[in-house]
């Protein structure tokens, strides 16, 4: 049986692109073999791990179950995205290897893209929110108390709260002075 | 294996070109994860991404109608949606993934493992269907999984809004496949039990329903005797427990819902 093919017209990393795509293609297999970019890892291909996160539109999506067709029209953000023109590391980037929230590296681009809406929302969340934001990834070495801790901090520097940035402890809590200064 | 894909532009485009050979993709999900047998088995998939009318949540007189495209994470954020309803959206734990499902692709999918499902049941909701004829009909969810409704869209599903219903779900984490999922809803006229048992199906317990309308002191042995002997229970040993323990687990899951519905520390 003959394929289908399409064009779709959308926006990657902030540069306009047209690519013919497969109509039961995933987002993961256009960002990755026609796009190359292979920040977008593929581990489950269920929805399931989320080493495949994407930003589309502002919010985080699996792309392996998202056709890609679907993207049509939209702006989508990958992990390539985020490093400055000479190949720097944006904040949560540095912050990741700063708490040493990586090893095998596998869960990072999906984790970082996911903590990149989180700190971008302008939201301070708390200890449980931010867990829950976090829990459609799933990372096999850290045990996620150095994420956890990477995630936090950079959300509290967004919010220009630096002081109580360095306060949070290796089990990602928030240790206040006695009194608490910060009310 | 699917080839075709048809972008919908209204839910009248996607109801006139379901056939046999045809299914619906909402949010994706289900339809586009790896092993999919509804995209092995279908020649062309109708995607209701585009298709204009089907999201929106609209709260008047006590209910709620909730387009069917409305995502997971829409229920969430939702001030109209019922606090019931948004407990069992949490159960998708993975935020990334609510933002992708929606509440007509996880009702359409009826999965043994359904998120939303047994509280819908309970719940006693409205689904809003759409046939190839284009005629809009309403029937109760418990109707739509008899089968005669396979081909037709979900538009919409209304729910009950001050409804006391509470649900649980069991599974190794919380981004495992779950056990059992189960709700249980009270009202005057006494309590109604829905569940999900994996590879089981999709369950109404009427004969737990019976017993705590009958006997609402009934003590937990004697539920859990009853759900142990049960004949019309057809449960089986498989990687997610054995046959005594999923029922097991219904009848204690059952007992704690009752209490939970009578306002008594679980």
């Amino acid at each position: 049986m003959a394929k289908q093919y399409k064009v779709v017209h959308c926006t990657v990393n902030g540069k306009e692109i047209e690519q013919v795509v497969d109509v039961r293609e995933s987002l993961t297999d256009m960002l990755r073999n026609d796009l190359h970019l292979t920040s977008v890892k593929k581990g489950c291909e269920v929805g399931e791990c989320g080493a495949c996160t994407v930003i589309i539109n502002g919010e985080g999506f699996n792309s392996c179950i998202y056709l890609a067709v679907w993207a049509e029209g939209k702006e989508i953000w990958t992990l390539e995205g985020l490093t400055g023109p000479g190949g720097e590391l944006s904040d949560i980037q540095q912050a990741f290897v700063d708490e040493g929230a990586i090893q095998c590296g596998f869960c990072t681009p999906g984790f970082i893209m996911t903590s990149w809406e989180i700190v971008n929302s302008g939201k301070e969340y708390t200890d449980d929110e931010l867990r829950k934001a976090l829990s459609g990834h799933l990372c096999r070495c850290t045990g996620y108390e150095n994420i956890f801790r990477a995630v936090k901090k950079t959300m509290l520097r967004h919010l220009g709260k630096f002081e109580e940035a360095e306060l949070v402890n290796s089990q990602g809590i928030t240790e206040y002075p006695d009194p608490m200064p910060f009310k | 294996m699917a080839t075709k894909l048809l972008m919908a532009k209204s839910p009248e485009e996607a109801a006139v070109s379901k056939t046999a050979s045809a299914a619906f993709v909402a949010g994706g999900t289900e339809v586009n994860r790896l092993g999919s047998d509804i995209a092995e088995k279908a020649e062309t998939l109708i995607s209701l991404k585009k298709c204009s009318g089907l999201d929106g949540i609209e709260a008047d007189a006590g209910y709620v109608t909730i387009g069917a495209m409305c995502t997971f994470q829409d229920l969430v954020e939702s001030d109209k949606v019922p606090g019931w309803l948004k407990e069992a959206a949490l159960f998708m734990a993975s935020r990334t993934k609510r933002n992708m499902a929606t509440i007509g692709g996880n009702i359409a999918a009826r999965r043994s493992d359904s998120y939303l499902i047994p509280a819908l049941s309970a719940a006693g909701a409205v689904l809003e269907l759409l046939g190839s004829d284009t005629k809009a009909e309403r029937i109760g969810i418990v109707e739509y999984f008899d089968g005669a409704y396979d081909d037709k869209l979900i538009t919409s599903v209304t729910v009950e809004k001050d409804i006391r219903l509470v649900s649980k779900r069991y599974a190794n984490t919380a981004q495992s496949h779950a056990v059992l999922t189960m709700s249980a809803a009270m009202d005057e006229m006494g309590v109604y039990m829905n569940g999900a048992v994996k590879n089981v199906g999709l369950l109404h317990f009427c004969d737990l329903e019976k017993a705590f309308n009958d006997d609402p002191e009934i003590s937990e042995d004697k539920i859990i005797e009853m759900v142990r002997t049960c004949t019309g229970l057809e449960t089986a040993d498989d990687m997610f427990g054995s046959d005594a323990y999923k029922r097991y687990l219904i009848a204690v899951t059952a007992f704690d819902l009752f209490k939970q519905l009578k306002g008594k520390e679980v």
